[in-house]
């Protein structure tokens, strides 16, 4: 076990190391939640309501989600660019754990842009924005970062056999801020999407962010009628049972990609 | 004749090079994915702010050729410098203003198909009623704002020569016009401040047209728009070609082509 958490660390620490020695590919992990955020802010400007949290909040969740999926598709095509895949897939570190490694340092990373969301929502749009419970905010964040980054383990079992991971990092993104009600609620999406929303762990936890931001909230949450600190308890064992499956089907689906690749070489062509 | 076969090579290789990283089935995902998706955020971001649905679809619909005119186009610049052919391109006796204007043409039509698509998504899933619009200004307004946000990719596209990765520049220009130009939200909802910088992207005049030919106004009515777009367009260009120029140039000089 401790050697597991040596390469997660190992693998974490040099993403985050490639970060700092070339941060210009921060600029475009955070570009489109950033933008995203600023037209969402105008034209929540003359509206009344939460919308501040939506925006704020749900800027901050895109960049995480950014970041993630990114993680999973850019920096594995990035292995097959410089010829460093066929070395890690030979390793006898587990493919899963270097990944692992990667996707919780992005979605780190994509905590900055949260701040960055932060600081023009309150400088330039005047938002106002109190955490009505600090803690529960914090754990509810760190959450769902690991459940973010749980799912983009899944994403990059598919980027690994993939040419177009690249491009697939892009197609992705924005669907997965609709389908997660990142910015507004998942009520105004048509009936039929819905199911794709409750199995991603993510909308559960915007929905504890917002949650333990502000307690006026729950009226609106899914648990609508429960206390404040039950419907974040509600939310967050949903999200860590449904972060489990996804570690699950991503343990799973890493062992079929490199068994597929090794019988068929294909792996850096796929 | 030379130039035009210059001009016609240039834009066949730098569509087909795309294809390098990105197969035919998902460069298709991709132009339906990408415009709606783009599309349905915005419209959901605007119903639940109760604001012109109509407005943000139509807007998403023409920002759509950005995708191809802007991003691909200043993208050129990144793959010839990460696949080592710049050097080669440099290296050619063709003359530069076909090459160079060349290598953004295909994507000019990529990017109208793309708005096709986009208008096709406005009208059929979020039901906007273009029943009273004028259909051949509409066309003359779509492929100009092609064409002149070609030019500013050519710009931004001739700046990026000057750095090691101009991804993170098609990023932040491609994004940037949904602040600027009107896309989701008038102009005039902007800072005042800000609003002049809006008048530097063809593609904030080429909303202003297209919205109006919607509204049923001919192409004479919106003509004074579209000039002024034009105008703004060939600019851009040829500043862009100047930057190009003045690269190469200085890699002359220099002997640093990809290592700037």
């Amino acid at each position: 076990m401790p050697e597991t958490f040596r390469v997660i660390y190992s693998a974490f620490r040099m993403a985050m190391l490639h970060w700092i020695a070339d941060p210009q590919w921060v600029i475009p992990n955070i570009i489109a939640p950033f933008v995203f955020t600023t037209v969402a802010l105008t034209l929540f400007r003359d509206s009344t309501g939460p919308f501040g949290l939506y925006a704020v909040l749900g800027g901050g969740m895109m960049g995480m989600w950014g970041n993630t999926v990114y993680s999973s598709g850019f920096a594995i095509e990035f292995e097959k660019w410089q010829g460093t895949l066929e070395e890690v897939i030979v390793a006898p570190s587990k493919l899963i754990h270097v990944i692992t490694g990667r996707a919780i340092s992005n979605a780190l990373f994509g905590l900055t842009n949260m701040i960055a969301i932060l600081v023009i929502a309150v400088a330039g749009f005047r938002v106002s924005l109190g955490i009505s419970d600090p803690l529960m905010f914090a754990a509810s964040l760190l959450l769902t970062l690991l459940s973010v980054s749980a799912l983009g383990l899944i994403f990059a079992s598919a980027f690994v056999l993939s040419r177009s991971a690249q491009a697939l990092t892009n197609g992705l993104e924005t669907p997965l801020y609709i389908v997660s009600g990142s910015m507004f609620p998942i009520a105004l999406l048509p009936f039929w999407i819905h199911p794709a929303a409750y199995v991603l762990g993510p909308t559960w936890g915007i929905d504890a962010i917002r949650l333990a931001t502000s307690a006026d909230y729950v009226s609106q949450s899914f648990w609508a009628g429960l206390s404040p600190n039950i419907a974040i308890f509600l939310d967050l064992t949903i999200m860590i049972l449904i972060t489990l499956a996804y570690v699950l089907i991503a343990t799973v689906l890493f062992k079929l990609v490199e068994k597929r690749a090794r019988i068929t070489g294909t792996m850096v062509e796929a | 004749m030379n130039s035009f076969k210059i001009f016609l090579s240039s834009a066949v290789f730098s569509f087909r090079a795309q294809f390098d990283w990105l197969n035919p089935a998902m460069w298709l995902t991709m132009k339906f994915v990408l415009s709606l998706s783009q599309m349905a955020f915005f419209v959901f971001v605007g119903i639940f702010a109760q604001a012109d649905v109509r407005f943000i679809a139509i807007g998403n619909a023409l920002q759509s050729v950005s995708w191809n005119t802007v991003f691909s186009v200043i993208n050129i610049t990144g793959h010839d410098k990460w696949d080592g052919t710049l050097t080669l391109v440099l290296a050619t006796p063709a003359s530069r203003l076909p090459l160079f204007i060349g290598r953004a043409m295909i994507h000019v039509f990529d990017g109208i198909l793309s708005a096709a698509i986009s208008f096709f998504f406005a009208a059929f899933i979020f039901g906007v009623n273009f029943a009273r619009t004028n259909v051949a200004a509409l066309i003359v307004a779509v492929i100009l704002t092609a064409f002149t946000m070609a030019g500013f990719g050519l710009l931004i596209g001739g700046f990026c020569f000057f750095f090691r990765n101009p991804m993170v520049f098609a990023n932040i220009f491609t994004f940037a016009l949904l602040i600027f130009c009107g896309v989701n939200f008038p102009v005039q909802n902007l800072p005042t401040a800000i609003q002049p910088f809006s008048y530097i992207f063809p593609l904030t005049y080429g909303l202003t047209a297209a919205r109006n030919a919607i509204m049923g106004q001919d192409l004479i009515q919106i003509a004074p728009t579209l000039v002024l777009q034009l105008a703004v367009g060939v600019a851009l260009m040829l500043i862009g070609y100047l930057l190009f120029r003045s690269f190469e140039n200085n890699a002359r000089k220099t002997g640093k082509v990809e290592a700037v």
